[in-house]
């Protein structure tokens, strides 16, 4: 995002609107004398398009520039409007467990891990991304990246977790890392998760995903339980009412 | 894309707090979804949504809701979002009778989701997805009672300064609670924020912040 430096009048009406915190510094124009704008920090902004869609500016001086590979990346993860064609899904991830209940993505004995860096609205760059896909991979405990996911779909190397060289510096309101592995291998999961959270100057939200069994105990939850992590109270919940229904067990109808 | 999972509050705030989302899926049922995707919202839309939207349109504080149906394509996700459990049971019930076919979620309170379900004659929760809350350098966040409001918008797109400044106009007398939450509705673009829960989050925000300490 930019302010035309010809019309903004440095009001400061679009600075509480951006998720990214005071990104904005002030210039002064020279050829009209006396005239100050606004310019924003291109680095910390992530093209998100917040301060547009708010129609603050009283002068129309922001606007949304088209950008060039690879800083495109940054409007793509971080636009709500926009579309990331790759995964065939509106938003920054996939259909996750939306859709588990026609299309198995999560069978039993299965855990989906997601991890969702630089939200809520501290940003993250692709060097933070990476770092944590790189740990997952190198610990070889079998996580499979989701093949559909944004992020997988940047990486130079699946195996590793190498994402492409250039978009390194980019930086998006925030990016998920998608994936399942076994339910065994949970704890293990976790345990990178918390150590490469020391290492970055960024923060990351962490959620798993588990089919529920037609009885007994939620298979997460003993896991999570035993290794003293925390998990929240709300949580979201498929419903099962797609159709045609994905079978699970062998005994289902 | 778990924007509806790591809302932040209180059992109490958040056991009046729903997000339900409707989602064809690619590859199985997505082609020809729009009209299930209509029906489903047609039928959510019955039963009192504080919210309503698809986040490419838009929700029903910035756009219409024959505009919202009208925008519906095949693969559109649409999320409604619900302030009672009461409203929650009912809609259980009317989707169990007449099923629009595309995948359905409810983000809330996990033992609240499946009381309503059970109410509503419908079995267990099929598959679960549980937040494990916020990890790395978390004293870049901001404070709890900030985040609890900001959480609303999955996406993040209503940022902590904007709830300080509103704090501060509301303190100056320049504008009221509610016109506040509707502006942070507007942000939200998928509809998953709650104005009636804004409303009282706002409320417990005012005695929190002095002028001075504020955006």
């Amino acid at each position: 995002m930019k302010a035309d430096q010809d019309k903004c009048i440095a009001c400061k009406r679009c600075f509480p609107y951006c998720p990214m915190g005071r990104i904005q510094t002030f210039g002064r124009h020279d050829r009209i004398p006396g005239r100050v704008y606004i310019e924003i920090d291109q680095d910390a902004c992530t093209d998100c398009g917040m301060c547009l869609r708010a129609k603050i500016c009283p002068v129309n001086a922001l606007f949304q520039p088209e950008e060039p590979w690879p800083r495109e990346v940054r409007g793509v993860l971080s636009n709500p409007m926009i579309e990331f064609l790759g995964s065939q899904t509106p938003g920054r991830g996939t259909e996750e467990m939306k859709t588990n209940d026609v299309k198995g993505t999560f069978l039993p004995g299965e855990v989906g891990v997601g991890v969702e860096l630089g939200r809520p609205g501290v940003g993250a760059y692709f060097r933070d991304v990476e770092a944590v896909a790189m740990a997952l991979m190198k610990a070889d405990l079998g996580y499979q990246m989701a093949a559909e996911n944004p992020v997988t779909h940047f990486m130079s190397d699946k195996t590793t977790g190498k994402l492409r060289e250039d978009i390194l510096g980019e930086k998006a309101t925030s990016a998920i890392i998608e994936g399942k592995c076994k339910l065994e291998q949970l704890p293990d999961v976790l345990k990178v998760l918390r150590e490469v959270a020391g290492t970055l100057d960024t923060v990351f939200t962490v959620e798993v995903i588990t089919k529920v069994p037609p009885k007994g105990e939620i298979p997460i939850v003993p896991v999570l339980e035993k290794m003293g992590v925390w998990y929240s109270i709300n949580s979201k919940n498929n419903m099962g009412l797609g159709e045609p229904a994905y079978k699970f067990y062998d005994d289902e109808p | 894309m778990t924007h509806s999972l790591h809302r932040r509050g209180t059992r109490e705030s958040l056991s009046n707090d729903f997000v339900v989302l409707g989602c064809p899926s690619t590859g199985v049922n997505k082609k020809g979804s729009a009209p299930k995707t209509k029906k489903f919202l047609s039928i959510c839309y019955k039963h009192g949504p504080v919210n309503l939207g698809d986040m490419k349109t838009g929700n029903i504080y910035n756009t219409t809701m024959d505009d919202i149906l009208s925008r519906v394509t095949d693969g559109t996700i649409v999320e409604c979002t619900f302030d009672n459990r009461e409203k929650i049971v009912s809609l259980l019930k009317e989707l169990k009778e007449d099923r629009p076919g595309i995948s359905i979620t409810i983000s809330g309170v996990a033992d609240v989701v499946q009381q309503c379900m059970t109410e509503a004659g419908l079995g267990r929760i099929h598959s679960l997805e549980y937040s494990l809350g916020t990890w790395g350098k978390t004293d870049r966040l901001p404070d709890f009672e900030i985040l609890q409001t900001v959480t609303m918008c999955g996406h993040a797109m209503i940022a902590s300064d904007l709830v300080r400044k509103m704090v501060r106009d509301v303190k100056r007398g320049r504008r009221t609670i509610e016109e506040c939450c509707i502006e942070m509705a507007e942000c939200c673009s998928c509809g998953n924020y709650n104005v009636p829960r804004g409303i009282a989050l706002f409320k417990e925000l005012l005695p929190l912040y002095s002028l001075h300490s504020l955006y």
